[in-house]
């Protein structure tokens, strides 16, 4: 019985006089499958080892690489000498099936894209349609948008506080951070009817008031917020062990920053004070208060810090808005159906990892022409090419961590 | 007889265990009986003179024998603590507080499948984890427990057991490399890298204080700590102590220099393609090691068994049971009865849904407890070794906590950094404490 000819990972036969084949039959090794024929001149370099390298397989099942990414690293030692990120692992297609649902069905398949801040994925996509049905959503719904979503950025950022600590090892940030998480979780839970997929935001509104059992969760939670973040932290910033690895790891200068389409967070770390809520202003924005916390280092402690200081600043907003919130209806009027004009539109939104978007193009008929959504974590996630070489192994793991990419939202 | 005459495949479990066991049990014992027999008496007169072989024997069984419950405990501690310092429960379904769960966790790994991957060196694949267990298990031999309470008073105690103890990156560098895995692989070389590292600043920063004790026998190194708390070697060699217990971490492969095991970088590190009793071998050995290193850090510098105090003790009780008379037969017959009705009543009465019989087992239970604790009290003011090797296995735990605590609070450091911090740091800081040492006892003695 002769042994089955050798495929590559889209199970097609390739002719098993290519070298690189031979050598994985002889030896009996497992190295990482390149895509064969190679696409690019890039990834026939890639897969051709050098002297004393390695190839390692991090992923796509891997406890540290945030959801199912692969990584094939190049070693030399322990030193990562180049890598090549393999995605779509995830992938489902979220953007046709937007095509085949009509507009407020469609918030249901943007809700799932980022698990951990679901309602900064609905955001960019209602934006849109409003703009395309001119809708002119009430002052109280914007408000409770407003309130819904910091409170979630502040979940995503916590949760960032406990898995940065995990990709270095330290055991119990993550799980006093999932206090916060939890709490906030039970309080959107309350408003919006989910703990995870929110489905919350409406075509021209909200899908529901602010009730009692939200009101008073938010209310006790807020009188003890700051303590309980300040607790969680002192585990962290002053932990030598912690800091000395952050500092100076993964750096990025604002060019780089830039030319990598960083926003948020990510770019905020290295000195720009780019905020679509501020440079771009979309629902009350304009009428509330608040800072753009930026650092100059642009390294892995900046990163986290500059994500500390977000969560105070969104304390803030919500404090306003709790001030500020308008009576009035929470829904514009609209049809059942929703019709809009025929032609496109764009609307971005400021996220916990930076600019969540949608493009939309309307052919006249219920149901989106073309959808397209842009996520941070995808555009985030290429900077890893220019951080991770020259590390160790920990070290990529942390630069990896710090750019807090969700891979729902990669695969889309 | 008709399980006899049944075929063997078809007997269930116990049958299977039974009659496998039973023929052997059976020839041993007749083999046992005929050796004495036909050579009884020169076999006698061997162990006789070789009393050392029957000391060894005993010590060693002893020391496989303690090494699981210690294993079974420093793991039921370190899921129990560390779960409350994340504020989660932590086990409590097996057992009371879930004390039983590592004995489940260990019948676990027997029952699992012994999986060896595709390409794995087999032999080397086997021998790695009995390799790592037994040096752990061979550096237990050594430690002083208590007055007299030691497997082996080697006059090179210290040194054995530091050579033994590096033994076990040679199972390591075994386990990454045969496993045919590169996680594995990357395990193993930093582990040897590790050890091999921090096995220097290890020994160099006990040298100081072998110049103080003037030996390397371990229980000599207690003896000469008696008395006051203050003879005890910490305070004559704060930075020694200091540059060990760091070392000694390092050594054990705990946080946070666990970077041979770092799961959020190279999965399980050497542990990655281990399954069942061999990877249970290595999670044994890591606790078993744990105690190793506390106890050591114990016998060196705390004083070992000894109390902070001159031990006012041994108490002799003169009880003569001959003289009691008549309170002899109130002792043993009378009083017991009496009471467990009286530590049976208070629940019977003041418990209305309670039956009597009920309330009856409760007396008895806590009877057998008032017994256990009052023989455990006396055998403590009684025998030296007791309150000795309470004392011991005390500071141990100790010990033990703070290795647990240190995982549940710190993360990791990097590869760089941790040989960073063994030869720019530790090494310098132990010769600087050697050269001090020295300097003061030429001081000193002139």
């Amino acid at each position: 019985m002769t042994a089955a000819p050798p495929h590559d990972h889209l199970h097609r036969e390739v002719p098993s006089d290519d070298p690189r084949v031979q050598l994985d039959e002889a030896a009996g090794t497992f190295e990482p499958v390149p895509p064969y024929p190679p696409r690019t001149e890039r990834e026939a370099e890639f897969y051709t080892l050098g002297d004393g390298e390695m190839f390692i397989n991090m992923g796509p099942q891997h406890p540290s690489t945030h959801g199912v990414l692969r990584v094939v690293l190049k070693l030399d030692g322990e030193n990562v000498v180049d890598l090549d990120p393999v995605l779509g692992y995830l992938h489902r297609g979220v953007e046709k099936l937007c095509e085949n649902a009509d507009y407020h069905h469609t918030i249901a398949y943007l809700d799932p894209l980022e698990y951990i801040s679901s309602l900064f994925c609905e955001w960019p996509g209602v934006l849109a349609f409003e703009k395309l049905l001119d809708v002119e959503v009430p002052r109280r719904a914007e408000y409770i948008r407003v309130l819904a979503t910091e409170l979630n950025r502040i979940l995503s950022h916590s949760l960032f506080m406990g898995w940065m600590a995990l990709d270095l090892g330290g055991l119990t940030p993550i799980l006093w951070s999932f206090i916060e998480r939890d709490e906030i979780a039970e309080m959107l839970a309350s408003l919006t009817g989910q703990r995870l997929l929110f489905n919350y935001l409406r075509i021209g509104g909200v899908n529901g008031d602010l009730n009692h059992d939200f009101m008073s969760r938010l209310g006790d939670w807020m009188t003890r917020a700051t303590t309980q973040i300040d607790n969680n932290l002192g585990l962290l910033n002053q932990n030598e062990i912690f800091v000395r690895r952050m500092r100076g790891l993964g750096t990025m200068d604002k060019e780089t920053a830039f030319r990598m389409a960083m926003t948020g967070p990510n770019l905020r770390a290295s000195g720009v004070p780019l905020d679509f809520r501020r440079a771009h202003p979309y629902s009350v924005f304009p009428e509330l208060e608040f800072d753009i916390p930026t650092r100059d280092e642009g390294d892995c402690l900046a990163r986290y810090l500059v994500r500390i200081d977000e969560i105070k600043q969104s304390l803030r907003i919500i404090d306003q808005c709790l001030h500020n919130m308008p009576d009035g209806p929470i829904m514009a009027k609209l049809p059942r159906l929703l019709r809009p004009r025929p032609g496109r539109a764009y609307a971005a939104v400021e996220g916990p990892r930076g600019q969540y978007a949608a493009y939309v193009i309307s052919d006249g008929t219920d149901q989106p022409f073309r959808m397209r959504i842009h996520d941070p974590s995808f555009v985030h996630l290429q900077a890893v090419g220019t951080l991770m070489p020259g590390h160790l192994i920990a070290d990529a793991m942390a630069v990896m961590a710090s750019l807090d990419p969700i891979m729902g939202g990669v695969d889309k | 007889m008709t399980a006899m005459a049944r075929s063997f495949s078809r007997l269930t479990l116990g049958g299977k265990i039974l009659f496998t066991l039973g023929p052997i049990l059976f020839l041993l014992t007749i083999g046992l009986v005929l050796l004495i027999a036909i050579a009884g008496k020169p076999i006698v007169d061997f162990l006789a003179t070789n009393i050392w072989l029957v000391r060894f024997v005993v010590a060693a069984t002893a020391v496989l024998l303690m090494s699981v419950p210690t294993a079974f405990l420093i793991i039921y501690m370190e899921m129990k603590i560390i779960a409350l310092m994340n504020l989660r429960i932590g086990p409590d379904r097996v057992g009371p507080f879930g004390s039983l769960m590592s004995v489940i966790h260990g019948l676990k790994v027997l029952a699992k499948e012994d999986f060896s991957p595709t390409g794995a060196d087999r032999l080397v694949f086997t021998l790695a984890p009995v390799a790592v267990f037994m040096s752990t298990i061979m550096a237990l031999l050594v430690l002083p427990f208590a007055p007299g309470l030691f497997g082996a008073d080697m006059n090179i105690g210290l040194l054995y057991l530091f050579a033994v103890s590096g033994l076990s990156v040679v199972g390591l560098l075994m386990a990454g490399w045969s496993s045919f895995n590169k996680y594995s692989l990357l395990g193993g070389l930093r582990s040897a890298a590790q050890v091999i590292s921090y096995e220097i600043p290890l020994i160099l920063s006990v040298v100081g204080l072998l110049l103080l004790a003037g030996t390397m026998s371990l229980n000599q190194i207690v003896v000469k700590q008696g008395g006051w708390f203050w003879n005890w070697y910490v305070f004559q060699q704060p930075l020694g102590a200091l540059i060990f217990f760091i070392a000694a971490t390092a050594e054990a492969n705990r946080t946070p220099f666990d970077l041979t095991e770092a799961d959020s970088e190279i999965v399980a590190g050497f542990a990655t393609e281990y399954s069942g009793m061999r990877f249970g071998f290595f999670f044994f050995a890591e606790y078993v090691n744990v105690f190793v290193v506390s106890g050591l850090i114990v016998t060196l510098f705390f004083g070992g068994w000894n109390a902070p105090f001159p031990w006012p003790w041994p108490i002799t009780l003169n009880i003569d049971p001959g003289s009691l008379g008549l309170g002899l037969l109130f002792a043993i017959l009378i009083v017991p009865p009496l009471l467990i009705l009286a530590l049976a009543a208070p629940f019977y009465l003041g418990r209305s849904s309670m039956p009597w019989w009920q309330a009856l087992i409760i007396g008895f239970v806590l009877f057998n407890l008032l017994v256990i604790v009052a023989i455990t009290g006396w055998a403590f003011v009684s025998w030296n070794w007791v309150a000795g090797l309470m004392v011991f296995l005390g500071k141990s735990y100790l010990f033990v906590f703070t290795f647990v605590w240190m995982r549940g609070t710190l993360p990791r450091v990097r590869i760089d950094q941790l040989m960073g911090f063994a030869w720019k740091w530790l090494l310098p800081a132990s010769l600087l404490n050697l050269f001090v040492t020295a300097l003061a006892l030429v001081v000193v003695n002139k």
